[in-house]
């Protein structure tokens, strides 16, 4: 109940032969990515709050998600600062770290397709249909005299 | 040596429950029960010699929604726990409580992540903030249940000593005392800062005041003019305020 990681958390000084630093309520994220470059079947790529260490990775991993990990690996993804909003400032992308944690006793992931094509309902059907025949009616009503061959007749008689 | 066996196993079950977050039914109306105001108590189990408690589908899983929810345009949920709400429950049921969320809260953040990928719409994301104040919540309380515990202990309010002090631009800040392996006579860098200022900077305080001042006195007045305005629309609501 008293320690409290985070961001902004103070920890007690550590001195050799002091207690082990508890941290009871975390409030480090840890969020799963897909992959951009392909990894191995038992590499997980996470994207994790900047303080944590591979050690506090592979304990969150074991304690609260009961996943076995063999091993993980870090670094500090730069966000750019390239771009300019409208009043020539610099945007910056914030950075980020990246975690591959390796699961341990063979086990493999595959990270999973979050937006399969579903059925639609016949609500949204209706509506998509609905839409699709206004749409028709109103290019329609633009397109102008089918005499004329598609030319526009702001000009000639 | 049997009955032995069977306690200790009993105990470990009970413990394990007792640390275990609730199993997961795989129903897509899950999610609403994580934001119900009744949080179902951890239930006593029956003097039984062989125990068979449900195993939940821990893992990489919880990373991601109830796979019933992939592709849908919308997700329920209920709101977000209230401060009230809280303060009922015992600090074993907030715990895992905050356990609960930060594997919501993470679950979300990958729904989000994925979805800026996949270039699609993420689903109910108002749920980030109702996860979001919840944590925050529950840190108050636990908070103000430790400020309690710790003026009844020591008569102390924070957890950390400290004092007012004014920096080198007059300003008065809090200063929190930090753990130090070295006194403070021996810290080169601390030394180097200054924790008073010169006479100088009294003429700098002055229009500092000045600005605070006729910031507050702009505000109370554009307070002012728009309930002017207010009364002069609707006046029936001005009778009403100068009655009570």
């Amino acid at each position: 109940m008293a320690a409290a990681g985070g961001r902004r958390a103070v920890y007690p000084l550590f001195q050799r032969g002091g207690p082990q630093l508890r941290i009871f309520r975390p409030n480090f994220f840890m969020l799963a990515v897909r992959p951009g470059v392909p990894q191995p079947e038992d590499t997980v790529q996470f994207r994790v709050s900047m303080e944590m260490t591979k050690l506090d990775i592979r304990n969150y991993l074991e304690r609260i998600y009961n996943v076995p990990v063999a091993a993980v690996r870090t670094r500090i993804q730069y966000g750019a600062n390239n771009k300019r909003n409208h009043r020539n400032q610099r945007v910056k992308k914030p950075d980020y770290k990246v975690a591959y944690v390796q699961l341990g006793q063979g086990q493999t992931f595959q990270f999973p397709n979050l937006f399969p094509e579903k059925e639609q309902d016949a609500e949204t059907r209706s509506f998509d249909d609905f839409r699709d025949k206004y749409m028709e009616k109103e290019k329609q009503k633009e397109e102008g005299d089918p005499r004329r061959g598609g030319v526009p007749d702001w000009f000639g008689l | 040596m049997a009955a032995a066996a069977a306690v200790a196993a009993l105990g470990r079950s009970l413990s394990a429950a007792l640390r275990l977050p609730r199993a997961r039914p795989g129903l897509p109306g899950m999610a609403l029960n994580l934001y119900h105001k009744n949080l179902p108590k951890v239930e006593t189990l029956p003097q039984v010699k062989f125990l068979h408690t449900t195993v939940s589908r821990r893992g990489l899983e919880e990373f991601f929604d109830d796979p019933g929810n992939w592709g849908e345009k919308s997700v329920k949920s209920g709101d977000s726990w209230n401060i009230k709400q809280l303060r009922g429950k015992s600090s074993e049921d907030l715990h895992k409580l905050w356990y609960v969320l930060l594997k919501e809260k993470n679950m979300l953040l990958t729904l989000e992540q994925e979805s800026k990928r996949q270039r699609k719409p993420m689903p109910s994301p108002e749920r980030l903030e109702k996860v979001e104040t919840s944590m925050k919540n529950i840190d108050l309380v636990v908070r103000e249940r430790e400020i309690a515990l710790r003026l009844l202990q020591t008569g102390h309010e924070k957890p950390v000593p400290g004092e007012w002090r004014n920096d080198f631009l007059g300003r008065t800040f809090w200063y929190s005392y930090k753990e130090w392996p070295i006194p403070w006579h021996l810290n080169k860098k601390h030394k180097k800062k200054r924790f008073y200022y010169l006479p100088h900077v009294n003429h700098f305080i002055r229009l500092r005041l000045e600005k605070a001042l006729r910031k507050r006195a702009r505000q109370q007045s554009l307070e002012r003019t728009r309930r002017k305005v207010l009364e002069r629309k609707f006046p029936d609501v001005a009778v009403k305020s100068q009655s009570q």
